[in-house]
């Protein structure tokens, strides 16, 4: 009922305990709470709750002021923990000894309803006094959630899928059924805890809601053994994956990550509106080049994703364009079932009586993804190499008699992406991690030969396994030239091999040039610094593709 | 102020020494006289021509390492003489026989903490309060994000931990000299009554305390075959080298946790590969650290074995203490 139960719900989550002993868990604590603190419990845990209603920088300024700790005491911890919230409550401990009587039961409901909004509403001194307050008076154990929602930083490692699978085991109903309601905004209430447990399932009820998304997988040799002809090609574009939905005239946007975003693009829902069918179709987002009709940068796109309404200019600067490539609903008729190159003459069929038919023009917003028909495996391959001219990632080959399931299915559908771009870096500067790597130096910069000197061209974090990560910590502590705060200058010594998506020319950049997705492939211990790549090898790499 | 040459006690190649009494505190390499802190391994090196220590860090020692080593024992308190110089052993509450050391010359007093901690455990001496001109103190946990729980308290949490998986053997991978015996002097006395077993390593240090009269529940020695049933809800201790390998193969359903000071950190814990940790140390947390500083009115601070920058600063700015480095 409490904070204090979802407190001990959280540890038992985050301890490293099996599947099926967290699906345990979850299940006993939906059985043993309210609705109401259960439907929060379920809003955390899925991470719908990413308000932040004060900044980690905040929290450890409020604390150094009430309890007289140095601001660099507190820098300096946070390299320990890389968590602001973390830090704060390890801080905490045995600070709070007030004479004050202990708020031990407050409920979920009310302090995310009521007590942490209101924060918002009071000027700064009466809300540190507030917080100062809540400290003090809720039990040591509940801190770290409690700090952890005020920054928005509530991470835990359980899936929706888990969330999922304990539900549906709560009531016996089947997880498709659960994760369709679970998707989507889920607002907490009695009501919408109410509506996941219910044990009769109302299609009037799921009426706005996606179907769940199927996923392609990465391309396996065997596939290139089948015909040619078995297979629909088409670009892989990089923007937002969603699913448009039209049902009794409303529209519905939603992404793969499963969140409704209408306000986002309006214009695309004020036109689509003007269909006169009903429909679910699958496509991407896309900011779109309308001259040179291919996609923008990425980069572009993301202009749009975090604004909630965009003024008119900013729906100008960046027009947006649904390419759909698939039609999974037709005026109530799920037709999932039927095969690909089927429902592919359903969609080109409607998508022309659409551009007839639609009082607005529907085209400077709204087409069908074009497909590509390769002779041979060579010749798709070929596609592929030319796919960073139209400004895509590579090409997605569906089987033409698959149905549309859901989830990452195998032999259904793949991803060819066109082969990274990589140089030979030498390792040069090293940065503190946070969260999960806090402790450790995880963060790198890596530097290009230009004559004798070794320019900065890329920073990137991920591509080691945890045990190089650890060996790559013990060396960098041993070679450190210089500290500055959290970064260390290193003995250049280290070669790594680092790939991208994309490199362009950049005035920001020392180096003068960018890269996009830098990521760490290998650990080149068989190279000497010497070895490594010079920026002219970058400029020549660019030269190529453009 | 004098150079780092003139200190009674300076570092040299890396360890303590002390030059007017050719005399080493727990040397990494063979030298002719050490004086040992307590029997921790890496507070140990074969070799020395002579040790000095406490008699129960003389017995666990011998007991570990074999009779082949010469040692000479004092009581806590008692002083003896070398070249002048007055030094004496002072319990440090770290583990059984675990010491400080005191040196007195010509009326200026040293003291080295040794590894020590300021809580209650009933396995080996309470830490005692010493009072000296100069401190040389270990600094492990010298940050104020470490604050030790009540020991009672994690013993209820390990022993929580245990009778929440019925169906499942509690693997608890602990140090087998010090940390095993105050866990299972601690879980004694919760509400877990189940079956308690220990690693070889760990039921021979048993044996020791108990023979230096400590009370030590009786635990039953590991071996390899026994029956998966046998072990279903039961505790066992374990060295945390066994961690990684084939050893746990040797169960079935299992569940492993890791008693450290480390582990009050999320991201060590998460990382520890460890499907829990408990937060119970064996050395001070900062209050504690700072509690020694303050009570053994010392002017000048030397910190060692960690990293103490932050606690120096912290020291230097808000105590007025004088923090010195000691030289190479």
């Amino acid at each position: 009922m409490s904070l204090k139960k979802f407190s001990e719900l959280f540890g038992d989550l985050d301890s490293n305990n099996s599947t099926n002993n967290k699906i345990e868990v979850l299940k006993n604590y939906f059985l043993s709470n309210d609705p109401i603190d259960n439907s929060w419990a379920i809003y955390l845990l899925t991470g719908k709750s990413n308000k932040r209603f004060i900044s980690g920088r905040y929290l450890k300024n409020l604390f150094s002021q009430i309890y007289k700790y140095p601001q660099w005491l507190i820098d300096t911890c946070y390299l320990k923990v890389g968590d602001s919230a973390e830090v704060i409550t390890l801080l905490l401990k045995n600070k709070t000894n007030s004479r004050k009587k202990k708020l031990s039961n407050i409920s979920l409901n009310k302090l995310l309803r009521e007590t942490i909004p209101a924060l918002s509403k009071l000027n700064e001194e009466e809300k540190n006094l507030e917080i100062k307050n809540l400290w003090e008076t809720l039990p040591e154990d509940n801190h770290l959630i409690f700090n952890k929602i005020l920054t928005g930083t509530f991470r835990v490692g359980v899936s929706i899928g888990l969330i999922t699978k304990s539900i549906s085991k709560l009531i016996n109903i089947e997880e498709e059924i659960i994760s369709h309601r679970l998707m989507g905004d889920f607002k907490p209430s009695i009501d919408s805890y109410e509506f996941l447990i219910n044990k009769n399932i109302n299609l009037q009820e799921l009426n706005s809601k996606p179907f769940p998304f199927l996923l392609a997988n990465t391309i396996e040799d065997k596939i290139f053994k089948n015909s040619i002809n078995d297979f629909q090609f088409e670009w892989k574009y990089d923007g937002i994956r969603m699913q448009l939905i039209k049902r009794s005239g409303n529209i519905s946007l939603w992404t793969r990550g499963q969140e409704l975003v209408n306000k986002s693009f309006p214009e695309l829902v004020e036109k689509m509106s003007h269909i006169k069918d009903d429909f679910v179709l699958d496509g991407e987002l896309l900011v779109w080049n309308f001259k040179e009709q291919i996609a923008f940068d990425f980069s572009l796109l993301q202009k749009r994703i975090n604004r909630k309404s965009p003024t008119r200019s900013i729906q100008i600067k960046y027009p947006i364009i649904f390419i759909a490539y698939d039609l999974l609903e037709i005026n109530g008729r799920d037709i999932r079932e039927i095969k690909l190159e089927n429902r592919r003459i359903e969609l080109e069929k409607y998508f022309s009586k659409w551009q007839i038919k639609t009082e607005n023009n529907i085209s400077d917003i709204f087409k069908i993804c074009d497909l590509i028909f390769p002779k041979d495996w060579p010749d798709a391959l070929t596609y592929k190499e030319k796919s960073r001219e139209n400004n895509t990632e590579g090409l997605i080959i569906k089987k033409k008699t698959s149905i549309y399931s859901s989830g990452r299915k195998k032999g259904i559908w793949w991803k060819y992406k066109v082969d990274p771009m990589q140089l030979d870096a030498v390792l040069i500067y090293a940065k503190g991690g946070s969260g999960r790597r806090a402790g450790l130096y995880t963060d790198y910069s890596f530097a290009l030969w230009k004559d004798k000197e070794l320019i900065k061209f890329a920073s990137a974090y991920s591509g080691l396994t945890n045990i190089e990560i650890k060996e790559l910590d013990k060396w960098i502590r041993k070679n450190t030239i210089e500290k500055f705060g959290p970064v260390r200058s290193l003995k250049p010594e280290m070669v790594f091999e680092i790939s991208f998506e994309k490199i362009q020319i950049s005035k920001r950049h020392k180096s003068g040039i960018a890269v996009r997705f830098p990521r760490i492939t290998k650990w080149r211990k068989d190279k000497k610094i010497n070895d490594a790549d010079s920026l002219e090898n970058a400029y020549e790499l660019m030269k190529k593709i453009s | 102020m004098r150079t780092k040459q003139e200190y009674l006690i300076r570092y040299k190649d890396g360890n303590l020494y002390c030059e007017l009494a050719d005399i080493w505190i727990d040397p990494s390499k063979p030298v002719k006289k050490a004086l040992i802190t307590h029997a921790h391994f890496d507070h140990f090196t074969f070799g020395c021509e002579e040790y000095i220590s406490t008699k129960e860090t003389a017995i666990l020692l011998k007991e570990r390492v074999g009779d082949n080593i010469k040692i000479k024992t004092f009581e806590y308190g008692e002083e003896f003489k070398i070249n002048g110089i007055n030094i004496s052993f002072h319990p440090s509450g770290h583990i059984l026989g675990s010491s400080q050391i005191r040196f007195i010359f010509a009326e200026e007093k040293w003291l080295i903490s040794g590894d020590f901690k300021l809580q209650k455990d009933q396995t080996c001496k309470q830490y005692e309060i010493v009072k000296t001109d100069y401190l040389i103190s270990e600094c492990t946990f010298g940050l104020p994000i470490f604050k030790w729980d009540e020991s009672n308290k994690i013993a209820n949490d390990i022993s929580k931990w245990i009778t929440n998986s019925p169906e499942k053997t509690s693997l608890l991978f602990c140090y087998s000299l010090g940390k095993a015996q105050r866990l299972l002097n601690e879980i004694s006395q919760t509400n877990f009554k189940g079956n308690i077993y220990s690693h070889g390593s760990i039921h021979k240090m048993n044996n020791s305390y108990r023979k230096l009269g400590i009370d030590i529940k009786d635990t039953i020695k590991i071996v390899n075959k026994k029956k998966i049933d046998e072990l279903k809800g039961s505790l066992i201790l374990l060295p945390p080298s066994l961690s990684k390998g084939s050893y746990l193969k040797n169960f079935k359903n299992i569940q492993t946790a890791f008693a450290s000071g480390w582990m009050s950190i999320r991201a060590l814990r998460k990382r520890s590969g460890y499907d829990k940790g408990f937060a119970i140390s064996d050395h001070a947390d900062w209050d504690g650290i700072l509690e020694v500083v303050k009570k053994s009115e010392a002017k000048n601070v030397f910190f060692h074995h960690g990293d103490s920058e932050a606690l120096s600063k912290y020291l230097v700015e808000k105590e007025s203490i004088n923090v010195l480095l000691l030289g190479n």
